[in-house]
């Protein structure tokens, strides 16, 4: 049997990717208050627009993420403008509805566009490099270190910079945020194209990973629920590393568990984290 | 050319009868057999329905030149099934009801055979057709139901028997998508590879819509398998194949055609997509019913299916022809086997084998599509299968394995 190193180190590439939507969807849910279902829906925009400025107009993959990135982050604000700001100040319940039928809509446009089929990257696929025994992919590696690389950038954006520290304290009191002269709906956009852009890149990870097909993103909302839940909600680095553990256990589960239960691991977690920690691992205030 | 699909059942209707005519007329009282075709000429089918349905014109062409059954011809009625089950128990009523069939022939797919089987079961109208799903001839259908498209048992059997033939591939791997059939498949090909001489290494079903199999690989890789046999659809199988390339897997892998298509080799890439072999239920190349066909309905060795459709019609034809004069879905059912399998004088088309019934002596069909011998629930005993390998991004007959 191989060594269980390999599968940790499968399980953090996996993690890496889960980690951006997670981050994203811990953001939205700690600014707005609701569960916003449509952000697996981001990777699949952002995955099929690379996919059109890759293999559509031939522009190199590097070119194609940075413009998914920017396509998913303005489709996720005329989202929050055309759907979620009328709704402002309901309550989440409905929001999180809303924002399961956003997901329906944005999936089937996908869907009318490039059809139901799956598509790839015009990209070769490499063989795996082999680093003390581990079997190490150059995408797995570029993926990770990107991924790493946005969310420390993420991360300064909200300690270091005015508009991080106006969305961290419209996080914490929003009402109280907006009597200070905080301007509460430039802060919500600007987490929104964020967290948009973040989902955007992961789809094209995911695509690239995997193949691209207009159910893609649905596929790994329970993981990334899971990773945001065991990160504590509204927690950026929690989300991170929660993302992580969920990568990891669901690999490593494979060795205990049938492969065919995989999705299943996601649902234990949640459920283990909300009977046992339910503010999660860096939700210390809820 | 584009032709409707109402003109093209218009015109083969009409072809049908006016072949029928002089037989009919050398028959003068003889009242024609009805016979219904339910091939998918619309929906997900429809780029096989035709095929099929122009097969079973030419065979019922040749049978009424020969004389018909005792005399009496076979007169045609055609109907579009539109790959749905809804549709096709509606057509299934009109042939039962209206056109009073004796036997619907080359039904495509699964759930429109199993939806229509209750009905031909009630009517004791005879049902034969290509669909592959194991539930099509399971449960209680009395006989009524066959099929020529082998189940997952026989395809497991024919894989192994391929898998086995190759020496250098000692230890071999399964790994197959979730699937009603993965697992009867699984169990027919890991038993007869063992029974080979081979070692299975690991046997492992897998969940669909993952974003990687790398950890599947991993584990997979790590019993040193020297062949890897897939068992999913498209999609997965890209997914996968790359996963395994990534992971420098350097061994063989063995998939069904059906997942190793164009599609796939456009999805990893001509250069992952080299060397990988995949199989397909074939005509029997060599048969003479196989020439005949090939002769008689131009095309028609481009399509999995319509040779099968050729020994729908003809088995049909024989079952009758051994029923001394009685004509119905039970004579049919009760006369297959009797004219399909061993033993018996071999036959390769209608003419043959009804000038040997006439002088009272026993028959054994071979088709175009195989052997055509049928097990008590209605399956086939055995189908020819083609090997394929991916050559420079595009796959290429290598064999054909025989049974």
């Amino acid at each position: 049997m191989p060594a269980i190193t390999q599968y940790v180190f499968n399980g953090v590439v996996t993690g890496g990717i889960l980690a951006l939507p997670a981050v994203a969807f811990s953001l939205t849910w700690r600014l707005l208050r609701f569960p916003n279902f449509a952000v697996s829906t981001y990777l699949t925009v952002g995955a099929y627009a690379a996919l059109a400025l890759n293999v559509g107009l031939r522009a190199s993959l590097e070119l194609a993420w940075v413009g998914a990135v920017v396509v998913t982050a303005v489709t996720a604000l005329a989202v929050d403008r055309i759907a979620f700001r009328p709704m402002r100040g309901r309550r989440p319940f409905s929001l999180a509805i809303a924002s399961i039928g956003v997901a329906f809509v944005l999936e089937n446009v996908v869907r009318f566009v490039w059809g139901n089929d799956f598509r790839s990257y015009d990209v070769p696929v490499t063989r795996a490099m082999l680093i003390a025994g581990l079997r190490v992919g150059r995408e797995q590696l570029l993926i990770f270190a990107v991924a790493i690389a946005l969310m420390a950038l993420a991360q300064t954006f909200l300690v270091r910079t005015r508009l991080g520290i106006a969305m961290r304290a419209t996080a914490d009191n929003a009402g109280l945020a907006a009597v200070k002269g905080v301007p509460t709906e430039r802060v919500v956009a600007a987490a929104t194209l964020g967290g948009g852009a973040l989902a955007g890149g992961a789809g094209v990870f995911l695509g690239l990973d995997a193949s691209i097909d207009p159910l893609m993103g649905g596929s790994v909302i329970i993981s990334v629920f899971a990773a945001a839940i065991l990160g504590g909600i509204g927690s950026g680095p929690g989300a991170f590393v929660g993302a992580l553990i969920v990568g990891i256990v669901e690999e490593v589960g494979t060795l205990v568990v049938p492969p065919t239960y995989k999705t299943a691991i996601g649902f234990v977690i949640i459920l283990a984290v909300l009977l046992v920690r339910p503010t999660g691992l860096a939700g210390a205030r809820s | 050319m584009t032709i409707s699909r109402r003109d093209f059942v218009k015109a083969s209707g009409a072809a049908g009868f006016a072949l029928a005519a002089p037989a009919l007329l050398a028959a003068q009282s003889k009242e024609p057999i009805a016979v219904g075709t339910l091939c998918p000429l619309t929906g997900a089918g429809g780029s096989y329905g035709p095929d099929m349905q122009r097969a079973v014109v030419a065979v019922v062409e040749r049978i009424n030149r020969a004389g018909g059954i005792q005399g009496r011809p076979i007169q045609l009625f055609h109907e579009d099934d539109q790959t749905s089950a809804e549709a096709g128990v509606r057509a299934a009523r009109k042939l039962i009801d209206v056109n009073k069939v004796v036997a619907i022939v080359s039904t495509w797919a699964s759930a429109v055979t199993l939806a229509v089987r209750p009905l031909c079961v009630e009517a004791r109208v005879f049902l034969i057709g290509v669909s592959g799903a194991d539930a099509v001839t399971q449960g209680d259908h009395r006989g009524y139901v066959a099929r020529t498209q082998p189940n997952t048992n026989t395809q497991g059997r024919m894989y192994a028997r391929f898998a086995a033939s190759k020496k250098e591939w000692k230890r071999i791997a399964y790994m197959a998508l979730q699937t009603p059939y993965a697992q009867s498949f699984g169990e027919a090909f890991t038993g007869a590879v063992k029974a080979a001489g081979a070692t299975i290494t690991d046997s492992l079903i897998y969940e669909d819509k993952k974003p990687s199999y790398r950890s599947e690989v991993t584990r997979v890789l790590g019993t040193n398998p020297d062949l890897i046999m897939l068992g999913g659809y498209t999609p997965d199988s890209v997914v996968m194949v790359k996963d395994l390339y990534r992971a420098a897997y350097k061994g063989a892998i063995l998939g069904p055609s059906f997942a190793i298509n164009a599609k796939f080799i456009e999805g990893v890439g001509p250069d992952v997509a080299e060397g990988v072999w995949n199989m397909d239920r074939a005509p029997l190349f060599d048969s003479p019913a196989y020439k005949e066909f090939v002769a008689a309905v131009p095309g028609g060795d481009q399509s999995p299916y319509a040779p099968q459709a050729w020994d729908h019609m003809t088995l049909v034809a024989l079952a009758l022809a051994a029923g001394k004069g009685e004509v119905s879905g039970t004579v049919i059912k009760d006369q297959l086997r009797a004219v399909a399998n061993p033993p018996g004088a071999v036959v390769y088309s209608f003419a043959d084998g009804a000038k040997h019934l006439a002088e009272g002596k026993k028959i054994n069909y071979e088709g175009a599509s195989g052997a055509c011998d049928f097990d008590q629930i209605g399956d086939i005993l055995s189908a020819p299968f083609i090997v394929q390998q991916v050559r420079k991004g595009k796959n290429e007959r290598v064999t054909v394995i025989n049974p």
